[in-house]
């Protein structure tokens, strides 16, 4: 009671009040600026690199990591490191590329779910049921392998397996926020049905859409590369991650860094993007309403 | 200027509201009293099409907009032409995402004003509920309760409505901000003789305040008097018992004041 | 307020319409299912015939028509999917191409691998799971605390191929003491067992540390503190029992990462099992295997997800069938 009347005449509480949004524009940008770092290396990293990824050199084939190769060369005597630059492209590019149309997917068919009507919703709802019953690995495997694999294939398989969740989320935010008082007031004041989904529902949306979709960037790097390596996904000699692991997996013994390096490179990507996303919920606030799955 | 006849509402079966009769005057403060449950707040939904009517009529007769007459089932009105609403958590009531001042000037979408003449709309509406007209960029989190209720009341008065509802208008604010707020609510109703219907829990309230008080129990009406002779003698014993109970907790003085204002309690 | 016979009838109708909607998922799932399979590009009557004549190059029309003929492959789309559907209900799941075998005898034969690998890595990855953040939460902000929430994150974002490659390296290679690929003994299922557990102790370490500290300051747990009652007692017969019903949705969702980690663990070691069958089956465009691996798989997680739905609404007195959904206000005018 006290603080209320304190803010209603002094300024600082509701500084104090900002300084909570100042943290997040901060955060915000800061994992802004570090996305960009990480993209420029992956994408432009090459450059600074004196080897082509795929150009084999028989001279050097195996050798371990040394001046010369920082991490090492592989069976064609390709440069990991270089290799694994590119292969940032290749897995954190087409994991962005999936989980946006993803995204894009599931929100439109969350707000026709959520705002036309029952028998939309149901018919829709149902739809996203039937697509979630299926292990998004075992179904991407499935497409991806009928289809032939290729890098292409893959994609279309992840992103078919991939939109349910944002559709749920989606949904149920946007149930929530129709119910929500400044909804009510925008509808009495007739504002058409377009505006309020754009001024006041997706908005709302947009933090919980963000959170999710840090969460499943990183889960789609995982997949990219497990298909890649199960040999359904990105196909040799493209150095993706997971097709790196493949290749290396035959000089286990040998030369385990060509195994070791890519592993390590995905698990400090996903590990970065995980702790970003985590770190952006808190910010955030806790109000996330349910995550879909 | 509303009459409203014999509305009923019933949700699942159950019946919310049933054969709810009043009226109210132009330039008049109606209180609407009751325990919570009681469906104070479903009249208000009720009355701005957010809950189906199951029977009854609606006839709303403003000065300065189109008559609404709406009889039997009705339901998805866009609210009633030339009223507003003020809800009771300001907070809820507007989007965080946006500045006040859009907030604010969507009351008035309909009208399709320029640019610059939203903006003196909107200025002049804060300046109107004592709010500094820099305070339209501010988002809701940015403001203190009592500033995001007055922004909620500027955002009912840029429309210049004839008639505004408040659904517990005070009870988020604490003891200081509400006195402050209740002023202003009375120097606008006495600037442009708006009607105002205000659901309230809180008799002392509605004493200094209302000319009207309608009491509502389970869905039925209790009472349907003036405010004076509401508190010196109401219409049935749960009545007593509530003007009773409010005087004994000293929300109520003794001897209620005569209100004074435009609107003489007139019976209609 | 509640009579006995006010109760039934809302439960009767909310298990009705949860059973419908299953329904309607299982439909949609065995429709998605075929449909993956139908659309696929290639011809399925070339792709039969090289199953079935593996040494045969090129196949004269009349052979392919005849296997056409056979499959009643030239009939649109939905006479085939009801009619596979039909015969699936029944038990039906049809011949392997490859193998010209049933469906059903392979499948039985693989079961069992993955069943023992999955259970006892669901088990050991609950038991981890369950210690660590235990222990956890008894100090929390201490170093094992910190540890265990770091082994977590690492958990979460470890690709499980990848965790599988380095214990062979480790175990296998170079100390030599535990078998890398293959099955038969107990010794072939420990690496992988491990593997599949990690993920399930990372994602249940972090749940139900986060539950444990949020019931350790639950209003309920303080009344009883102050009532005397012991800090263990209250966190074996109180706290745990709460634990359960967090835990339980988390193994529902638990089941797919389960069965997609199958997948990859039985490749990755060589495994038999129903993941080495289903991306054997894929690659060589084993329809009947396939569309009944992968309507397995989905099943199994419906009815899994289903049964914890049914078990939670026993378990929690605050999910009822009486109260309506949260935000139903369906009575409320749509804009």
């Amino acid at each position: 009671m006290t603080f209320q009347i304190q803010a209603e005449f002094s300024e600082e509480t509701d500084l104090q009040k900002t300084k909570h949004g100042k943290d997040l524009n901060r955060f915000l940008f800061r994992l802004g600026v570090m996305v960009l770092c990480v993209l420029a290396v992956a994408t432009t990293g090459f450059l600074l690199s004196p080897y082509a990824p795929n150009s084999p050199d028989f001279l050097n084939r195996l050798s371990p990591p040394s001046e010369a190769h920082w991490l090492g060369t592989d069976q064609l005597g390709r440069d990991i490191a270089t290799r694994l630059l590119y292969g940032g492209i290749w897995s954190l590019g087409l994991a962005f590329l999936i989980t946006f149309v993803g995204a894009v997917m599931g929100t439109m068919i969350g707000l026709v779910a959520g705002h036309f009507g029952r028998a939309a919703d149901v018919v829709l709802m149902r739809m996203t049921d039937s697509f979630f019953a299926f292990p998004e690995l075992i179904a991407a495997v499935t497409i991806a392998g009928v289809l032939g694999p290729s890098t292409a294939n893959m994609v279309f398989a992840l992103i078919l397996v991939g939109w349910m969740k944002f559709a749920r989320l989606v949904r149920s935010l946007s149930i929530d926020l129709v119910h929500r008082d400044f909804v009510v007031q925008a509808r009495l004041n007739g504002l058409p049905s377009t505006l309020i989904l754009w001024r006041h529902i997706l908005p709302n949306i947009g933090p919980s859409l963000l959170v999710l979709w840090t969460n499943a960037w990183s889960r789609s790097i995982l997949s990219i590369s497990g298909l890649s390596f199960l040999g359904f996904g990105v196909q040799p000699p493209n150095a993706e991650w997971g097709a790196m692991l493949l290749d290396g997996k035959a000089y286990m013994q040998t030369a385990p860094y060509l195994m070791i390096f890519p592993g390590a490179a995905i698990l400090l990507c996903v590990l970065a993007i995980n702790l970003a996303g985590d770190r952006l919920r808190d910010l955030l606030g806790g109000n996330s309403v349910g995550t879909g799955k | 200027m509303l009459r409203v006849e014999n509305l009923g509402v019933r949700i699942h079966g159950e019946t919310i509201l049933d054969a709810i009769s009043f009226c109210v005057q132009q330039g008049q403060t109606l209180c609407i009293a009751g325990e919570s449950g009681s469906g104070k707040s479903s009249l208000l939904r009720a009355l701005n099409g957010l809950l189906p009517a199951e029977f009854g009529s609606l006839a709303f007769h403003p000065k300065s907009s189109e008559p609404t007459e709406l009889e039997g089932r009705w339901r998805g009105v866009r609210g009633l032409p030339g009223s507003r609403w003020v809800m009771q958590d300001p907070i809820a009531a507007l989007n965080p995402k946006l500045p006040l001042g859009v907030s604010i000037g969507e009351s008035v979408f309909s009208k399709n004003l320029s640019a610059t003449e939203l903006n003196d709309a909107v200025s002049d509406a804060l300046s109107e509920v004592e709010l500094l007209p820099e305070l339209a960029v501010r988002r809701p989190s940015e403001v203190s309760m009592g500033q995001a209720q007055r922004a909620c009341l500027a955002r009912a008065l840029v429309a210049r409505p004839d008639l505004i509802f408040f659904d517990e208008p005070l009870s988020a604010l604490d003891a200081i901000v509400q006195k402050q707020v209740a002023a202003t609510m009375r120097r606008i109703q006495m600037r442009y003789g708006t009607t105002f219907i205000i659901v309230t829990h809180d008799l002392g309230f509605a004493a200094t305040y209302a000319d009207h008080v309608l009491v509502l129990r389970n869905g039925k009406i209790e009472a349907n008097q003036s405010a004076g002779n509401f508190f010196r003698s109401p219409e049935s014993r749960y009545c007593e018992e509530l003007i009773l109970a409010a005087r004994e907790l000293g929300g109520l003085p003794e001897v209620v004041p005569a209100k004074q204002g435009p609107g003489e309690a007139r019976s209609c | 307020m509640l009579t006995s016979s006010l109760r039934v009838a809302p439960f009767l109708f909310a298990l009705f319409r949860r059973l419908l909607s299953l329904f309607c998922v299982l439909f949609g799932v065995s429709l998605i299912t075929f449909a993956m399979t139908y659309f696929a590009p290639g011809d399925k009557a070339e792709a039969i015939a090289h199953a079935r004549y593996p040494d045969v190059q090129a196949f004269p029309p009349e052979i392919l028509e005849g296997i056409r003929e056979e499959f009643s492959l030239n009939e649109p789309f939905f006479v085939q999917f009801f009619r596979w559907l039909f015969r699936f209900v029944q038990g039906d799941f049809g011949n392997s191409f490859a193998s010209n075998t049933p469906v059903w005898d392979i499948f039985v034969g693989n079961v069992t691998e993955t069943l023992s690998l999955t259970t006892t890595a669901l088990l050991i990855g609950l038991l981890a799971a369950f210690a660590l953040s235990s222990v956890a939460v008894w100090r929390p902000g201490s170093h094992f605390d910190r540890a265990a929430v770091a082994l977590a994150s690492i958990g979460a974002a470890m690709p499980n191929y990848w965790l599988g490659l380095l214990l062979i390296l480790l175990f296998a290679a170079h100390l030599n003491w535990l078998p890398a690929y293959g099955t038969g003994s107990p010794q072939h299922l420990v690496l992988p067992a491990i593997t599949l557990a990690f993920w399930i102790t990372a994602s249940q370490t972090r749940l139900l540390r986060a539950f444990f500290l949020e019931a350790k300051s639950a209003p309920f747990v303080e009344t009883l503190r102050l009532r005397g009652v012991s800090e263990s007692e209250i966190f074996w017969r109180h706290i745990l029992r709460h634990a359960a019903i967090p835990a339980l949705t988390m193994i529902g969702l638990d089941i797919a990462s389960l069965l997609e980690g199958t997948v990859i663990v039985e490749l990755t070691f060589a495994r038999g099992g129903i993941g080495s069958l289903l991306a054997g089956s894929v690659l060589s465009r084993d329809y009947p295997m396939i569309l009944f691996l992968v309507m397995f798989s989905a099943l199994v997680y419906v009815f899994i997800n289903s049964l914890i739905e049914l078990l939670q609404d026993a378990l929690d007195p605050r999910i009822s069938f009486l109260k309506p959904p949260k935000h139903d206000r369906s009575y409320e005018a749509r804009s």
